[in-house]
């Protein structure tokens, strides 16, 4: 009855207009230009104790006021650093972002059925931004017992990789040499120092760039040996206003990368929702996102995809919204345990974080796992069928149909928390008006999930049982002794 | 009414037997799991931990004819794994359970187990066949905290015995970490709190370092021993940033128990010797 035709919709609803801003390190500005820290997006390749991270830079504003401050764990060489062609994260994103799935039910009474199978993917546009310059003072750095470790030019963008003794030196010197610090970040940057980190800071080199001040930043690489596996999230906090948004991308040799620190959940995926939600399925994403956010105390990380994307692997997506990362890719990214170019394991898992700094008071800390199971967030439309519904089997159809119909709201009132106006007409009528539907967000309050409860219910549930079975025990011993 | 009701608590059987206790606060946390941390989907890792773990404890049982209440202590560390490991290969889940109950058996020192069951059949399948893991930020939430509280309050209550083994563990555990990760480096109170209030780590020490057949038998040892199994963790966390520092530090703390019960002479703890709570 039902998937005759499937027609794959993929909407990059985290690209539609989700707040996404800072990550691992800071922003900060030369002058008092204006900011914005949005979307962030890292790719995080770990092989044993190697990392290779990839930050993806959505500085938006004029290039000459762009300037970063990420703690990272070694001094890095080098050759360690890199920049890579930003369609990397496009197409990683491309090919994990949550999915919208339509099937269409096929005629209940006997027609000629015309079958005609096409995939569209509709990603929406990255807005990278721009281009401009900074040059570099070299100032004593003696006073504020700040080490500059090293110094480089990679791509575009003059490096610096600074220790430093204490956080208000390292403050000092920031500030002095024209970096616009935020105003708490000493606080954040002291554990660093003494968790005997480095600083790797990075301004635009405008004699590198060829265009105008808008121009797009590239992505940076830096691989390292460390024990540590974790995103330093806390130094993005010091000039975030409100929660932050970030899409970590993971590659292993192993499997599944989880969260060690914080709960990592899968998000409700494989549900069926009404056709109208297909025009809408950004917000219908954003709401969901926002939603399951909420109801798990905004301090989890969620599960967007995870696949084997080993070169050597025949299925790499169930649907495809995008072109599955290839050998090429993966290497681009930083796996580099591949034989041949293409024999080995690659692990992919996407998490998406929401974080604020009341909610995430650690860094996030990652761990690899054997875990090789699917997942991705898959949300499935039905068409109806048309034509003739006169026969038998078409009247117990119209009649699943409705009820349906009605499933469909109820999971799209509980996965979004969005109202319908008039649902009545969606759940009585087979047209597939689409502009007829209004939402209307309905449910605001968070919710809990009432973990308390389930425990001391359980807990009382339990210890009564087990009364009763000993109790009823005890009787049966009596019973069963000689009067 | 009020008094039936009391003697109807204080006639209740996880107030006679420990283990109880144990089992209900157990699958307590299981609820929790399936129902407000969406474990449903692993129903069939769970049930097959649970029966492989039972059917293995049976079959010592008629093995070693064992007194039939010994089901119990089977069931605690079914529990305790379906808990803590994981792992997606189903034969893990069978061997996990019953690695860790057969160690009961064989591997034991003047009456004792060397190793913690549960301890066991979580390391040994990570060890030997690398497909396994453990999730300690598969808690969280600091409802989980407050229960885990009570559950320490109603331990004591009850007599469940090795609370001083839990509270030990635990300061010892928030003083290093209070002087390293607060006073030296600089981090908030919250940090603190919230490495403090990870459902795992609460997991493991009231309900795996509490195990009185694979503590120490004198009190004092007992504290010893916790706070070097709180040290070692705090060692492991802080330098080598492995995540599930606890577990590796109690399975490296075996042996420590043989050395500590040879200095510190007391009684070998028996279940059977727990008197009930009313008399």
């Amino acid at each position: 009855m039902k998937s005759l035709k499937l027609f794959i919709l993929a909407c990059a609803a985290l690209l539609s207009g989700i707040q996404v801003n800072a990550f691992c390190g800071f922003y900060v500005a030369r002058a008092d230009a204006k900011l914005f820290n949005n979307k962030s997006e890292v790719i995080l390749v770990r092989n044993g104790d190697k990392t290779t991270v990839t930050m993806s830079n959505d500085f938006q504003g004029d290039v000459k006021d762009f300037a970063m401050v990420v703690p990272v764990p070694t001094v890095l060489k080098e050759n360690d650093i890199k920049v890579v062609d930003k369609s990397i994260f496009e197409k990683l994103n491309e090919y994990s972002a949550p999915r919208l799935v339509e099937y269409y039910d096929s005629p209940p009474c006997p027609v000629e059925i015309v079958t005609e199978d096409y995939e569209v993917s509709v990603m929406l546009d990255q807005n990278w931004p721009t281009s401009a310059n900074l040059t570099m003072s070299v100032a004593d750095e003696f006073n504020y017992r700040v080490n500059v470790e090293a110094r480089y030019e990679v791509g575009e963008y003059e490096i610096l990789i600074l220790s430093a003794e204490e956080s208000d030196g390292l403050r000092r010197w920031l500030t002095d040499h024209d970096y616009k610090i935020p105003e708490n970040a000493d606080e954040v940057l002291d554990p660093y120092i003494k968790s005997n980190m480095k600083f790797f800071v990075v301004k635009v080199n405008l004699h590198k760039l060829s265009g105008s001040a808008f121009e797009e930043l590239s992505p940076i690489q830096l691989t390292y040996n460390s024990d540590r596996f974790m995103l330093p999230i806390r130094l993005g906090m010091a000039n975030a206003k409100g929660p932050q948004d970030m899409i970590v991308y993971t590659f292993t040799n192993q499997g599944r990368v989880e969260c060690t620190n914080y709960r990592t959940v899968e998000l409700p995926s494989n549900r069926n929702i009404p056709l109208f939600v297909e025009p809408q399925f950004g917000d219908f994403y954003k709401a969901l996102y926002e939603k399951s956010w909420k109801q798990e105390g905004r301090n989890s990380v969620f599960l967007e995809y995870a696949w084997d994307v080993s070169p050597q692997q025949s299925v790499k997506c169930d649907p495809c919204v995008g072109p599955p990362p290839i050998a090429n890719d993966l290497v681009k990214a930083g796996v580099d345990w591949l034989k041949n170019g293409w024999q080995g394991t690659a692990y992919f898992t996407r998490m998406h974080v929401r974080y604020e700094r009341d909610k995430f008071p650690q860094d996030l800390q990652f761990q690899t796992t054997t875990n090789k199971e699917r997942y991705q967030c898959r949300y499935i439309l039905t068409h109806p069928a048309s034509g003739d519904m006169s026969c038998e089997e078409g009247q117990k159809y119209l009649k699943e149909l409705e009820q349906r119909r009605k499933r469909e709201l109820d999971e799209l009132a509980a996965l979004t928390g969005w109202g319908v106006k008039n649902g009545n007409s969606y759940i009585k009528e087979f047209n597939n008006r689409l502009e007829d539907y209004e939402f209307s967000p309905v449910m605001t309050q968070e919710e809990d999930r009432g973990g308390i409860w389930t425990l001391l219910l359980s807990f009382l549930g339990i210890s009564t049982l087990i009364m009763v079975i000993a109790r009823a025990g005890k009787k049966r011993k009596l019973q069963s002794l000689p009067a | 009414m009020s008094t039936s009701i009391l003697s109807l608590v204080k006639k209740h059987p996880i107030l006679k037997d420990p283990r109880l206790f144990q089992i209900t606060a157990l699958s307590s946390f299981l609820a929790y799991g399936i129902f407000n941390l969406d474990w449903i989907t692993d129903l069939p890792r769970i049930f097959t931990i649970l029966s492989a773990g039972l059917i293995a404890q049976l079959f010592f049982m008629a093995g070693l004819k064992l007194p039939f209440g010994s089901w119990k202590s089977g069931a605690i560390t079914s529990l305790g794994l379906c808990l803590l490991f994981q792992s997606s290969t189903p034969l893990m889940w069978i061997l996990a359970p019953v690695l860790g109950i057969s160690s009961k058996y064989f591997i034991r020192t003047k009456g004792k187990h060397l190793f913690n069951p549960a301890n066991l059949g979580v390391i040994l399948p990570i060890v030997l066949f690398g497909d396994a893991w453990i999730s300690p930020g598969q808690w969280g939430s600091s409802a989980m905290l407050l229960f885990f509280f009570s559950s320490a309050a109603l331990m004591v209550l009850f007599r469940v015995g090795r609370i001083d083994t839990s509270l030990t563990f635990l300061l010892t555990i928030l003083v290093l970490e209070y002087f390293r990760s607060v006073v030296y480096l600089g981090w908030e109170f919250d940090w603190l709190f919230h490495k403090m209030s990870n459902g795992s780590l609460l997991l493991f020490a009231f309900f795996m370092i509490t195990d009185p057949r694979t503590t120490p038998n004198a009190s004092g040892a007992r504290i010893l021993w916790a706070v070097g199994i709180g040290v070692l963790s705090f060692v492991l966390t802080s330098w080598f940033y492995l995540h599930t520092a606890p577990m590796w530090a109690l399975f490296f703390a075996a042996p420590a128990m043989v050395i500590l019960d040879k200095i510190f002479k007391a009684n070998v703890f028996q279940w059977t010797s727990i008197k009930p709570l009313q008399s």
